[in-house]
């Protein structure tokens, strides 16, 4: 029988008896436990743990999933920086990153301060839930909607320009060398209805009462409440914001994918649509296990880096 | 009263605004999805000048399968993953066992590794296990996948039960699969509704996956599905059962979250999801 305790309460008292039992024995009497938690495993060790290692170890082969396995050692990430077309992908990976960032670090703390400030309590969750809704619609029903606004002849964009009078500006927006990209970072505008806007109130609600009393007692207007109270609060949802958009846009291929599929040319082709190319229409399966490595190592590195650089609130109420 | 309608002023100005132009192109989808293509045509901004209700059953034709195929899917992945996580997650907020620690950080790792990276290799097992065109393709990587956040989030909050419940039911002589049952379950009612939410979310969004491991176009999901659809009237000026199509698309989650929306919305806020 599985010994249930809750962990930290009743450790003290069953500790010292514990250790005089030997592991195997301790591990017999939770077999319990273990028996619970096969399920959970063995789909993880399949369906994660597996393809993760199998990627990683075939992104030094040259591979085709099949029959062709040959040891190229780093050859394929030699491969990648020659690639002229995954180059350009790491540029425009970038600046949709970068605007990513930026757009959530803005526009939904803007909107989340603001339903906070609001003295109607009631209207405020009014608000909440408003912005909550659009978060239902699925992804791809937004995205063919986005594509009927950016449409040459008939898209929203263009006839209200055209109304406004405008009519020069018109443009075929996804298919523009130079404006496509542009055009995909501006879906969702004005990015405040999401996931981003219930995290920051989140955080605001949670500041305690007293602080934002203390404040407004030492005379901190509006704005200083804002920069000099708030905002330091509110730093770990920044955090949690940062690396959720982060790695959020690193992996995201599908929008590019249905937006644009790439194109005009390969003018917005992301990594993570070439990878997809390159393994199920080119057959280079090596060479795509490789560009997901890449992109993993990058991960890696920045959730560390905002685990490590950035602060959290409660540094700040410490401090 | 004044005073608070004084000082909320400026910022309804904003709020409101934002949010006109946030939904403003649903309403047109709306308003399109009920027009006929002449009243399109002649009409673009204007309210329909009659309800062109065949929009909808012609969209319904082309979509529902794909919906159903959705439903099926979406709907039994969340039961299996309420189901494995919950009860893993029991194990691990309430027993003592060697290697409980080890075990779960294997699990929390699991969140650093992106779905990019195993795409490939993920394919090629599910095509040689012969799940390529079988929802089970779908089915067993999204439980795989979805019960880690579940049972990270339902672990920290299954843990934070008080021991005494635990512990009276054990003298009562409640076995380990009766504390599960009648304690933990009942009490983390609103938490399971938020996973159970988020994870649909998930899987009736999700794009890549189903497109990669479902050729078969009879079987698609509903994402899969409706993107192929959209983009089959993209040169047309048919937007009619176009818009028709999405608004369907977009229904079974509407209809979710409008019975949900307090449990959600209060699971999203309260913090739970932010550890």
């Amino acid at each position: 029988m599985a010994q249930l305790t809750m962990g930290r309460s009743a450790a003290p008292v069953a500790v010292p008896q514990e250790r005089q039992i030997s592991l195997l024995k301790r591990i017999m009497r939770s077999k319990q436990a273990y028996l619970i938690l096969i399920p959970t495993f063995a789909l993880v060790l399949t369906f994660n743990y597996y393809p993760a290692f199998s990627a990683l170890f075939h992104s030094v082969f040259d591979w085709n999933g099949y029959n062709v396995q040959r040891f190229i050692g780093l050859g394929n990430f030699q491969a990648m920086l020659q690639d002229p077309t995954l180059m350009g992908s790491v540029g425009n990976l970038f600046k949709l990153t970068a605007f990513s960032l930026f757009v959530n670090l803005t526009f939904p703390l803007l909107a989340g301060a603001l339903i906070f400030h609001l003295k109607n309590l009631r209207l405020a969750y009014f608000y909440r839930v408003l912005y909550v809704i659009p978060m239902v619609v699925p992804g791809m029903v937004v995205l063919g909607i986005w594509k009927s606004i950016y449409s040459p002849q008939i898209g929203l964009l263009n006839m209200l320009l055209k109304a406004a009078g405008l009519t020069s500006w018109a443009r075929p927006w996804l298919g523009d060398f130079n404006l496509a990209l542009g055009a995909v970072m501006f879906i969702g505008f004005p990015w405040i209805a999401g996931m981003s806007t219930l995290i920051y109130l989140a955080g605001f609600q949670a500041i305690p009462t007293e602080l934002l009393d203390a404040s407004a007692i030492d005379g901190a207007g509006v704005w200083n409440r804002f920069w000099r109270v708030e905002l330091p609060l509110v730093m770990s949802q920044i955090k949690l914001i940062v690396i959720l958009t982060v790695i959020g846009a690193l992996q995201n291929f599908a929008t590019i994918m249905v937006m644009t599929n790439g194109g005009p040319g390969v003018t917005t082709m992301v990594p993570g649509l070439w990878l997809y190319r390159n393994a199920l229409m080119y057959g280079k399966m090596g060479y795509a296990c490789a560009i997901g490595t890449a992109l993993f190592m990058i991960t890696l590195v920045l959730t560390y880096l905002n685990t490590r650089y950035l602060k959290s609130s409660v540094e700040f109420i410490g401090a | 009263m004044s005073k608070t309608l004084k000082h909320d002023y400026p910022i309804h100005i904003f709020l409101v605004l934002a949010a006109i132009i946030t939904f403003y192109p649903f309403v047109f989808m709306v308003m399109t999805s009920f027009k006929a293509t002449v009243d399109f045509q002649h009409n673009f901004w204007g309210l329909p000048h009659w309800v062109q209700i065949t929009n909808y059953s012609d969209a319904w034709t082309r979509i529902g399968g794909y919906v159903g195929n959705s439903l099926l899917v979406s709907v039994s992945t969340v039961i299996l993953v309420l189901f494995i996580s919950s009860i893993s997650a029991f194990v691990f907020a309430r027993f003592r066992f060697p290697g409980r620690e080890a075990l779960f950080l294997m699990l929390l790792a699991l969140l650093m590794i992106p779905g990019i990276l195993t795409l490939v290799p993920a394919f090629l097992l599910v095509k040689n296990l012969g799940l390529v065109n079988t929802y089970w393709a779908l089915i067993l990587p999204y439980l795989a996948g979805g019960q880690v956040f579940a049972i990270f989030v339902m672990r920290s909050f299954f843990a934070s039960l008080p021991e005494e419940l635990f512990e009276s039911a054990r003298i009562d002589g409640a076995n380990t699969f009766q504390l599960y049952r009648q304690i933990c379950v009942p009490l983390s009612k609103p938490i399971l509704v938020t996973i159970a939410i988020m994870n649909i979310l998930g899987t009736w969004n999700d794009y890549i996956w189903p497109l990669v491991t479902i050729p078969d176009g009879r079987r698609w999901t509903i994402s899969v599905g409706i993107v192929s659809f959209g983009s089959s009237y993209m040169g047309t000026e048919s937007w009619g059962p176009m818009y028709a199509g999405y608004v369907l698309a977009s229904l079974p989650l509407i209809i979710l979250f409008m019975f949900t929306m307090r449990y959600f919305i209060a699971g999203l806020t309260s913090g739970a999801i932010k550890a």
